[in-house]
C-alpha cells in the first residue's frame, strides 16, 4: 500500500470522510474531518497500518462501522488512483462490504425489490415440499405431529433467494403509533433504583431541604423527598422476515418502526435464514415517509431458522436483556429447525427478560391451533402467545397484555 | 512528514507491565494522549478494556481515577457533594460560641467532598480518568458527561466555575448493555476491542504467567478458542483464559487432562448450562 504525500493525504482524508457520510450515513462532519487530520499529525505516516487505525478511531463510532470504514479506506488509499467506486448503502453489519461492479449500482439494485413471500425461480430446487412458502390454514395443520413431519416449505440453503431491499409504505403509521403507545403504557415494570426529586419518596433530599430552609430562616419547615421513578420499559423485537410470513412481516416491520418512535429503548432484529440488527436502520429512517431498508441479506425473504437465530440473539443481547425488557417475537412459528435449540434460546431469554411474548399472524386465523413444532416447544417458556393478524390485533395488544398482567 | 510527538513507547511500556496490546489499541491510546480526546472502548466482557486504562496510567506514571457507573448514578455522586453533617456541626459550634457564620465559612473546601470527576479535573498532572461501564448509567448521566467532556469545567454554585488544570486522559468502557447516544460517541475516539487471535492470546498468557509450561499455555488457549465458537451464554474472555491457566498452574498441572478439566472448569465457564454444553468439546481437547 502506498500512502500519498501529505498535501494529497489531507484531501483524501476529507474526501474519505465525505464518502463515509454520503454512502454509509456515518455521522462525520467537518469537526471529525479536522480531528482526522489532527490524528495524522500524531502517528507515523510511514506506517499505513497506523494511519488506518488512527483514522478508524476518529471516523467510526460503533462496531458495525468498522468493516465499512476498512473497505472505504482500502478504496481510497489502497490503490494508486482515486476516485474509488461508490459503495452501495450496505448494512452496517455486513461482513465483507466490497464495492460491486458498476452494473450493480444501488439504483439498479432497487429495481429488483422483492415483496416478502414472493416466490422466486432461483433456489426453488433447494426447497422441501410444495412450491409456495405462504402458509394457509390448511397447511398449518399439516405440521401436526400425527401428520407427515414438516411438509411446510423452508429453505435449506443459507442464501437461497433471500435478501433484496425492503419497502414498507407508511400509510398506516398513525394507527400503528397508537397501538405502539398502548403497548408502551401497558408494559408496567416497577420502579427504578435511581432516586430523583419527587413529591414523596423513601429518602429525605438533604440538599433541596436545606436550600428551602434558607427561605424560612434556617428552619427546615418543608421537607423535600427523593423517590424512585417508574422504570421505562425496553423492548427487544425479533421479527421473522422469512417468506412464509408473507405480508405480515411487512406490517410487523412497520409496527416495529412505530414502536421505535414511541419508546426510547427499542432494539429490533430481523431473522430469516440469518439474523440482522435493524435498530440502526430504523433510527436512520424518517417518520411519516415509509420505510425503505437496504438489502437485508439472509435476514429477509429466505427460509426460517427460528431456534438458531434466537439462540444467537440470546447470546448477543444477553447483557441488554433484563427485568425491564419486554421481548416480542413476531413469527408464525413455521420452522424445520431443532425445537430443542429454540427451547434453549427461549429459556435463556425468558429467564432474563421481564416479559416474553410471541405474536403470531397465524394465531389470528379462525380455528387456529398452536400445533407447529416450534410454537409447541415455545409455549411453556412464554408469558403470552397472542395473535397479530392485522392492525386490529396490534391495536388490542396493549390491552391484552395488561389483562394478562392483572390475571397473573 | 509530520513527526510523531515524543510520547513513551506505549507498546513496550504495556508489554513491560504484562499487557499485550494490539496495534489499533496502541494507536488509539497514543491519540488520546496527543489529541486530548476521550476514547470509548467497546467490546465483550473480559477482553481487557478496564485493564488498558490501568496500564495506561502506569505507563504514563500518573494517577488512575476510576468512576464505576451503575444504574442510578447521578451527577452528585460522580462530581461533588457537600458534607452536610459537618456543615451542621460547624453551624451549631458557631452558635454556641456566639460566632457569626458566613457563606464562605460554610462552603469552604473543608466541606467539599470531591467525587471522581471533580478530583480528575483538579490534578496538577493529567491523570487517567476511567469511566467504567458507562452503558450502565442512565441517559441523564450520559448527557451530563457530555458537557464535562467537552468543556473540562464544572460549576459548583457556591464556589463558581472550576476548570481543569491538567486535562485528564479519559477512557470510557462499555459492554453495550445499552445503546449510547450519538452525541457521546461523537465526542470520543472509538475502538471495538475484540477477542484476541489464538497467537495473541498465547502471547498474553505467556506474558502474564511467565512460569507456565508451553504445552499447557497452548492447550488452554486452543480450548478457550474452541469454547468461543460454541453458542455459550457467557463466552470466556481473556480474563477467564488467564484465570484458568493460573488455576491449572496453582494445581501444578502441566497438561490439561480430564481430571484437571473437572477441577478447573469453573474458572472458565461460569454458567452451569454452558458447562454442560461445552463438556463434549472439551473432552475432545483434553488429553486422555
Amino acid at each position: 500500500m502506498t500512502v500519498p504525500a501529505v498535501g494529497d493525504l489531507g484531501e483524501r482524508v476529507v474526501a474519505l470522510a465525505a464518502h463515509l457520510r454520503a454512502a454509509h450515513g456515518f455521522r462525520v462532519g467537518p469537526g471529525e474531518a479536522a480531528a482526522a487530520l489532527a490524528a495524522l499529525g500524531a502517528v507515523d505516516l510511514g506506517q499505513p497500518r497506523e494511519v488506518r487505525d488512527a483514522l478508524r478511531a476518529v471516523l467510526t463510532a460503533r462496531r458495525e462501522e468498522g468493516p465499512l470504514f476498512d473497505a472505504a479506506f482500502d478504496a481510497f488509499f489502497g490503490r494508486a488512483e482515486p476516485p474509488p467506486p461508490r459503495l452501495p448503502p450496505l448494512l452496517p453489519q455486513t461482513d465483507a462490504p466490497l464495492p460491486p461492479p458498476p452494473s450493480e449500482r444501488p439504483g439498479e439494485a432497487g429495481k429488483e425489490r422483492r415483496v416478502p413471500g414472493q416466490a422466486q425461480a432461483e433456489g426453488m430446487e433447494e426447497e422441501v415440499g410444495s412450491a409456495s412458502a405462504r402458509p394457509t390454514p390448511d397447511r398449518e395443520t399439516e405440521g401436526a405431529p400425527d401428520g407427515p413431519p414438516q411438509r411446510l416449505t423452508t429453505r435449506l440453503s443459507r442464501d437461497a433467494g433471500a435478501g433484496g431491499q425492503v419497502d414498507a409504505p407508511g400509510d398506516d403509521l398513525p394507527e400503528l403509533l397508537r397501538a405502539a403507545g398502548a403497548l408502551v403504557r401497558a408494559a408496567e415494570l416497577g420502579r427504578a433504583r435511581r432516586l430523583t426529586p419527587q413529591a414523596r419518596g423513601p429518602r429525605l433530599d438533604t440538599r433541596r431541604t436545606l436550600r428551602a430552609a434558607a427561605r424560612t430562616a434556617g428552619d427546615p419547615a418543608r421537607l423535600r423527598w427523593l423517590g424512585r421513578p417508574r422504570r421505562a420499559p425496553r423492548f427487544l423485537l425479533v421479527l421473522d422476515g422469512s417468506r412464509s410470513m408473507g405480508g405480515s412481516a411487512n406490517l410487523l416491520l412497520r409496527f416495529a418502526f412505530a414502536l421505535h418512535l414511541r419508546a426510547r429503548r427499542v432494539e429490533v432484529y430481523a431473522f430469516s435464514t440469518g439474523l440482522t440488527r435493524l435498530t440502526p436502520l430504523l433510527r436512520a429512517a424518517r417518520p411519516g415517509q415509509g420505510l425503505h431498508l437496504p438489502d437485508l441479506g439472509d435476514a429477509w425473504g429466505g427460509g426460517t431458522r427460528i431456534g438458531e437465530n434466537l439462540l444467537r440473539l440470546a447470546r448477543e443481547e444477553r447483557a441488554r436483556v433484563n427485568r425491564d425488557t419486554v421481548v416480542l417475537i413476531l413469527s408464525d412459528g413455521l420452522d424445520t429447525g431443532d425445537p430443542e435449540v429454540l427451547t434453549r434460546a427461549l429459556h435463556d431469554l425468558g429467564a432474563r427478560a421481564g416479559q416474553l411474548v410471541w405474536l403470531s399472524p397465524l394465531a389470528a386465523l379462525p380455528g387456529y391451533q398452536p400445533v407447529q413444532r416450534a410454537v409447541r416447544a415455545a409455549l411453556p417458556h412464554l408469558d403470552a402467545f397472542l395473535p397479530a393478524g392485522g392492525l386490529r390485533d396490534l391495536a388490542a395488544l396493549g390491552q391484552r397484555l395488561r389483562k394478562l398482567q392483572i390475571n397473573n | 512528514m509530520t513527526q510523531p510527538p515524543a510520547s513513551p513507547d506505549l507498546r513496550a511500556a504495556f508489554r513491560e507491565r504484562g499487557y499485550v496490546a494490539g496495534d489499533a489499541l496502541v494507536t488509539s491510546l497514543r491519540l488520546v494522549v496527543a489529541l486530548g480526546r476521550p476514547l470509548l472502548l467497546e467490546g465483550p466482557a473480559g477482553v481487557g478494556k478496564t485493564e488498558a486504562a490501568k496500564t495506561l496510567a502506569a505507563a504514563l506514571g500518573t494517577r488512575l481515577i476510576r468512576l464505576q457507573c451503575y444504574e442510578g448514578l447521578d451527577a452528585q455522586a460522580a462530581l461533588y457533594e457537600w458534607n452536610y453533617a459537618r456543615q451542621l456541626l460547624h453551624l451549631r459550634a458557631a452558635e454556641v460560641g456566639g460566632r457569626a457564620v458566613t457563606d464562605a465559612d460554610l462552603y469552604g473546601p473543608e466541606f467539599l467532598m470531591q467525587r471522581p470527576l471533580l478530583e480528575a479535573i483538579r490534578q496538577d498532572v493529567s491523570p487517567v480518568l476511567l469511566i467504567d461501564e458507562v452503558d450502565r448509567a442512565d441517559d441523564a448521566f450520559e448527557a451530563f458527561l457530555l458537557e464535562l467532556l467537552a468543556e473540562w469545567q464544572v460549576t459548583v454554585p457556591e464556589l463558581g466555575t472550576l476548570t481543569a488544570t491538567a486535562r485528564p486522559h479519559v477512557l470510557l468502557t462499555s459492554n453495550r448493555a445499552r445503546e449510547l447516544s450519538d452525541a457521546l460517541r461523537r465526542r470520543c475516539l472509538y475502538l471495538w476491542v475484540d477477542y484476541p487471535t489464538p497467537a495473541q492470546e498465547l502471547d498474553i498468557v505467556r506474558a502474564r504467567l511467565p512460569g507456565i509450561g508451553e504445552a499447557l499455555a497452548a492447550q488452554v488457549t486452543r480450548a478457550v478458542h474452541a469454547l468461543r465458537e460454541l453458542p455459550l451464554g457467557k463466552p470466556p474472555g481473556v480474563a477467564e483464559t488467564l484465570d484458568w491457566a493460573a488455576a491449572l498452574v496453582a494445581l501444578h498441572r502441566d497438561w490439561l487432562d480430564a481430571e484437571a478439566l473437572d477441577l478447573t472448569l469453573g474458572a472458565v465457564l461460569k454458567l452451569h448450562e454452558d458447562q454442560v454444553l461445552a463438556r463434549a468439546t472439551l473432552n475432545k481437547l483434553a488429553a486422555p
